[in-house]
């Protein structure tokens, strides 16, 4: 998993149940919308992702597309967040440094 | 704000120039996903400061063209018929430019052989702009180039000096080099395909 899916994962589980739109996500992943949007779709073709046009709730505001992790996506999520910070700690452990947060 | 509605015809344009590098069945709504966001960037109230929003709002712009890429080449998958005609014409291209290459070693003097060679470039550059999408494809192309081209320098150099066998074997190992570089690609769209890795 690249570091740029599991910023875009994060930012989707931080609250799975919410529909984000693309500049949301951007702005939560501190991703470019050049590396968001080829995500998102890769994502929707797995199906991890479902995406439908919604009414923004500002007046005079053109429909916007709005992402949220499926069922599955959010289990998939969560296991692949869990693989990779463990993957990381691991390494850590194996650099001979103390793991963040593991010095009291 | 002021200028705001040139900026987003500017951020407008941008999005419609990178969503005409898309296929047909995603270019619309990609293009009207894109061109949603762009007041909503302009009204940030997370940013403070007018330009710094209008700057937001036309790199979300720009780099939409950079993102067309990626998912041109996604798509461009689910169509493979164009792709071995590609090939073909490219192969077919590059036999010919091999031919006219041999013929310019062969008679160096003749001035028609160059008007040729510079026609089979030509030819030669269509289907590899088609197909060279990909920074990985972009990448292996242009190393083959190279290969290639040394490949008939030492053909070159060989014809020049038929006694040095020194030329025969780079040759040799250039023609191998290149016959493992095809190998390698030939196998990578697979390999990619199969690691589901875009």
């Amino acid at each position: 998993m690249t570091a740029q899916l599991e910023r875009v994962l994060g930012a989707f589980l931080a609250d799975p149940a919410a529909p984000r739109y693309g500049y949301d996500l951007m702005k939560a992943a501190r991703l470019p919308s050049g590396t968001l949007y080829p995500l998102l779709a890769r994502l929707e073709h797995q199906k991890l992702v479902a995406s439908a046009w919604e009414i923004p709730q500002q007046h005079g505001q053109p429909p916007r597309k709005y992402y949220r992790l499926t069922a599955e996506g959010i289990r998939a999520a969560r296991l692949d967040l869990a693989h990779a910070s463990a993957r990381r700690q691991h390494a850590l452990a194996h650099s001979g440094r103390p793991a963040p947060g593991s010095l009291g | 704000m002021r200028g705001e509605r040139h900026l987003l015809r500017i951020g407008e344009y941008l999005v419609g120039r990178a969503c005409q590098r898309l296929p047909r069945d995603i270019r619309e709504e990609r293009c009207r996903e894109w061109a949603a966001e762009l007041p909503a960037i302009l009204h940030d109230p997370q940013i403070r400061l007018a330009p710094w929003r209008a700057v937001r709002m036309l790199s979300y712009a720009a780099d939409t063209v950079r993102g067309t890429v990626s998912l041109s080449s996604k798509s461009r998958g689910r169509t493979p018929r164009i792709t071995p005609v590609i090939y073909l014409l490219l192969l077919a291209c590059l036999g010919s430019m091999a031919w006219d290459i041999w013929s310019t070693v062969r008679a160096p003097e003749h001035g028609l052989n160059y008007l040729q060679l510079a026609w089979d470039v030509l030819l030669v550059a269509y289907p590899v702009s088609v197909l060279a999408r990909s920074c990985v494809r972009r990448a292996s192309l242009i190393i083959i180039s190279s290969t290639l081209a040394g490949e008939a320098v030492m053909l070159w150099n060989a014809a020049h000096a038929p006694r040095d066998w020194v030329n025969y074997f780079a040759a040799a190992l250039f023609f191998a080099a290149l016959l493992v570089l095809l190998r390698l690609v030939w196998q990578l769209p697979r390999r990619r395909s199969r690691t589901g890795r875009a």
